[in-house]
C-alpha cells in the first residue's frame, strides 16, 4: 500500500522538501483544529463546575479534579453503570444478529445459485436507499402489538434478520474474491452448502466478518433514535438516552458532570477506533460508506 | 432433482433475510403508504380521509414548510463544504507523504464519533453563549452572538458540525484518486499543463464517479439527520424552528403528538424526495460523470 502511495505524481514542484513541510504545517493544523474541540470537552470534564464556563477557550484547568465524574456517574436516580451495562449488553447482541444474518444471507448471493437470485438482490441492494422513517410507524405498531415497548427486543430482533442491508452488501464483496474453485473442490467432496459456509468461507472472511462487527457495534452504541423511540423507563435506558436525561434534569449547572458522561460514553468508540482504525479505513475505502 | 435442492439451500440461507424483508421492511412501507391516507393515533383505528394529510401540508402547515427549508438549507451548505473540504484534505494527504496512516486516522475520527449525543452535547457548549467559540472570540476583542440560541445562526452551527465529520467522503477520495494511474500527470507535466489545469482535465474527471457517489450518499444522509438537532434543541427545533430538521417534526408529529397517520405522510414525502434527488441524480450522470469503459 505505501509503495502505490509513494507512486503518486509530485505535482512537478522544484522543491518537493520545502512543500512538503508547508503541507505537513497546514495538515497539522488542521488536525489540532478538528480535534480541539474534543480535548475541550476532556478538559472541562476535568475541571470544578464553577470554572466551567465564562468563556475559558483554554484546555489546561486551573485545578484538576474528578469529581464531575463522580458525581455524574451517580447523577441520576439510576447511575450511569446501569446505562453502560444495557448499551453493551444490546451492542453485543445487535452486533452478533448483523454478523450472523448477513453472513448468512451473503453467502447466499454471492456463492449459491438459485432461481430469483439476481431479483431479491436487486431488492435488497434498493433498501439500501429506503430511508427508515418509512417502515418506522408501522414497526411501532407491530412491536406494540407484541407488547415489546419499553423491551430491547425492538432493537435487537430486526438485526437477526439482516434489516441493514449494508452489511449483506459489504460481505457480498468480499465473498466474491473468495476462489471459487475452493467450494467447488469442496463441493465434490461432497460437503453440503452448510459445511462450505462454516469450515471454508468464514475462516477466510474474518477481516470482513471484523469489519461489519466494529461498525454493527458502533452504530448500535451510538444510536439514539431507536432507544429514543422504544425505551421509556430509566432503567432500560441506554447511554445515549442517559446522557440525554441528564442535558434535561442538569440544565446549565452541572455541564462539567455533562462533559464527563460524554467522555465516558464516547471512550467505547475511541478504543475500538485505537485499535481496529485500519479495519475501519479499509471498510470504507473499499465499499463507500454512509458515514 | 439437484435444481430442487439447489433453489432449496439459496433460500434457506436467504430466509432471514427474506423474512425481514417482508415482515419489517416491505409489509410495514406498504402499511404506512396506507396509513399516511389516514388518521390513526394509535390508540383507536386508523380512519381513511384520503390525500387530506398531503393536501394539509402543503396548503394549512407553516412548520412543514420550515422543516422543509431548515432541511434545504441544511443539505445545500454542508454537503458542498464537506465534500469540497474532503476532497481538499484527501488532495493534500494524497502525495506519497510520511505520516499519511496518522492523518488519515485523525481525520476519519470526527466522523466516527460524529452522531452519539455526546458530540452533540459538546456542540451545544461550543456555540453557546459562553462557549468556546465566544471565547476565542473574545481573545481578539469580538462579542460573538449565542449561536444555538439565535434562529440566524443556529442553523450554521449543525452545518459546521456536518463539515467536521469529513471524513469518512475523504477516505472515499483517497482511494479514488489512487485509481488515477500516474503517468497521465506526467504526460500532462511534460506538456506543460499547470497543476490546476491538471486538475480540472485529469483529476476532477477521472475522479467524477466518486464524486457522484459521495455526493448520493451524503445528500441522502444530511436528509435523514436528526440527533444533533434533537439534542442541540432540547428536541423542539427552536429557537423558532430554526433547526427543526425533516425527520425531527417527523418524530414530534408521530410520538410527541400522535398523529401516526401525518407522520407516515412526512415519511413517504421523505422517501419521494429521496427517490426523485436519486433518479435526478443518475440523469445528469452523463453530463459530468465519466465512466471507463
Amino acid at each position: 500500500m505505501t509503495d502505490a502511495v509513494q507512486q503518486m505524481p509530485g505535482h512537478g514542484s522544484s522543491h518537493p522538501r520545502l512543500t512538503g513541510t508547508v503541507r505537513h504545517v497546514v495538515l497539522i493544523a488542521i488536525c489540532f483544529v478538528m480535534i480541539y474541540p474534543i480535548l475541550w470537552m476532556l478538559s472541562g470534564s476535568l475541571r470544578p463546575a464553577s470554572e466551567l464556563f465564562g468563556g475559558d477557550a483554554g484546555l489546561i484547568p486551573s485545578q484538576v479534579t474528578v469529581e464531575a465524574y463522580s458525581n455524574g456517574w451517580f447523577g441520576l436516580q439510576i447511575n450511569f453503570g446501569q446505562f453502560f451495562l444495557n448499551s453493551l449488553i444490546i451492542a453485543v447482541l445487535a452486533t452478533i444478529g448483523n454478523v450472523l444474518a448477513a453472513s448468512l444471507v451473503a453467502y447466499a448471493f454471492a456463492r449459491l445459485e438459485f432461481w430469483g437470485r439476481g431479483f431479491w438482490f436487486a431488492l435488497m441492494l434498493g433498501t439500501l436507499m429506503l430511508p427508515y422513517h418509512v417502515t418506522l410507524i408501522p414497526q411501532y405498531v407491530l412491536f406494540r402489538s407484541l407488547d415489546w415497548v419499553n423491551t430491547w427486543w425492538p432493537l435487537i430482533l430486526p438485526k437477526y434478520f439482516a434489516v441493514d442491508a449494508f452489511f449483506i452488501f459489504l460481505m457480498v464483496q468480499f465473498f466474491r474474491g473468495i476462489p471459487k474453485e475452493l467450494d467447488e473442490a469442496a463441493r465434490m467432496d461432497g460437503c453440503s452448502a452448510w459445511r462450505i459456509y462454516w469450515k471454508i468461507i468464514l475462516p477466510l472472511s474474518m477481516p470482513v466478518l471484523a469489519t461489519a462487527a466494529i461498525f454493527s457495534f458502533i452504530w448500535t452504541w451510538e444510536d439514539f433514535f431507536g432507544p429514543l423511540i422504544y425505551i421509556s423507563e430509566m432503567r432500560n435506558y441506554t447511554v445515549q438516552l442517559g446522557l440525554r436525561s441528564f442535558i434535561d434534569s442538569s440544565g446549565t449547572s452541572s455541564w462539567n458532570e455533562l462533559f464527563a458522561m460524554s467522555v465516558l460514553s464516547l471512550v467505547p468508540i475511541f478504543l475500538i477506533f485505537l485499535f481496529f482504525q485500519r479495519l475501519l479505513i479499509e471498510g470504507i475505502a473499499t465499499t463507500g460508506m454512509k458515514r | 432433482m439437484t435444481a430442487i435442492r439447489r433453489n432449496g439451500a439459496g433460500y434457506l440461507f436467504l430466509s432471514p433475510w427474506l423474512i425481514g424483508f417482508f415482515c419489517l421492511t416491505l409489509g410495514p412501507a406498504l402499511a404506512s403508504l396506507y396509513l399516511s391516507f389516514t388518521r390513526f393515533d394509535l390508540l383507536n383505528a386508523p380512519e381513511f380521509i384520503g390525500a387530506q394529510n398531503y393536501v394539509r401540508m402543503v396548503t394549512a402547515d407553516p412548520k412543514f414548510a420550515a422543516s422543509m427549508k431548515v432541511t434545504l438549507i441544511y443539505v445545500v451548505f454542508s454537503v458542498p463544504l464537506k465534500l469540497a473540504f474532503a476532497l481538499a484534505v484527501a488532495m493534500v494527504l494524497n502525495r506519497g507523504m510520511r505520516g499519511l496512516p496518522v492523518y488519515r486516522a485523525i481525520f476519519y475520527l470526527p466522523s466516527l464519533l460524529g452522531t452519539s449525543v455526546a458530540i452533540a452535547v459538546l456542540w451545544r457548549q461550543l456555540f453557546a453563549a459562553d462557549g468556546m467559540v465566544n471565547g476565542i472570540l473574545a481573545q481578539f476583542g469580538i462579542i460573538g452572538p449565542s449561536w444555538i440560541s439565535n434562529p440566524n445562526y443556529s442553523i450554521y452551527t449543525l452545518v459546521v458540525l456536518s463539515v467536521w465529520q469529513f471524513g469518512s467522503p475523504m477516505i472515499i477520495f483517497l482511494a479514488g484518486l489512487r485509481q488515477i494511474p500516474t503517468d497521465m500527470y506526467e504526460a500532462a507535466s511534460l506538456d506543460g499543463a499547470s497543476p490546476a489545469r491538471q486538475f480540472w482535465r485529469i483529476t476532477l474527471p477521472l475522479l467524477s464517479p466518486v464524486i457522484f457517489f459521495n455526493l448520493v450518499i451524503q445528500v441522502i444522509e444530511a436528509f435523514k439527520a436528526f440527533t444533533p438537532a434533537f439534542v442541540i434543541s432540547g428536541g423542539s427545533g427552536g429557537p423558532i424552528n430554526s433547526t427543526l430538521f425533516y425527520t425531527l417534526y417527523l418524530y414530534q408529529e408521530g410520538f410527541s403528538y400522535f398523529r401516526m397517520g401525518y407522520a407516515s405522510a412526512l415519511a413517504w414525502v421523505l422517501v419521494a424526495i429521496i427517490a426523485v434527488f436519486t433518479a435526478f441524480s443518475f440523469l445528469t450522470t452523463k453530463y459530468w460523470v465519466h465512466y471507463d469503459d
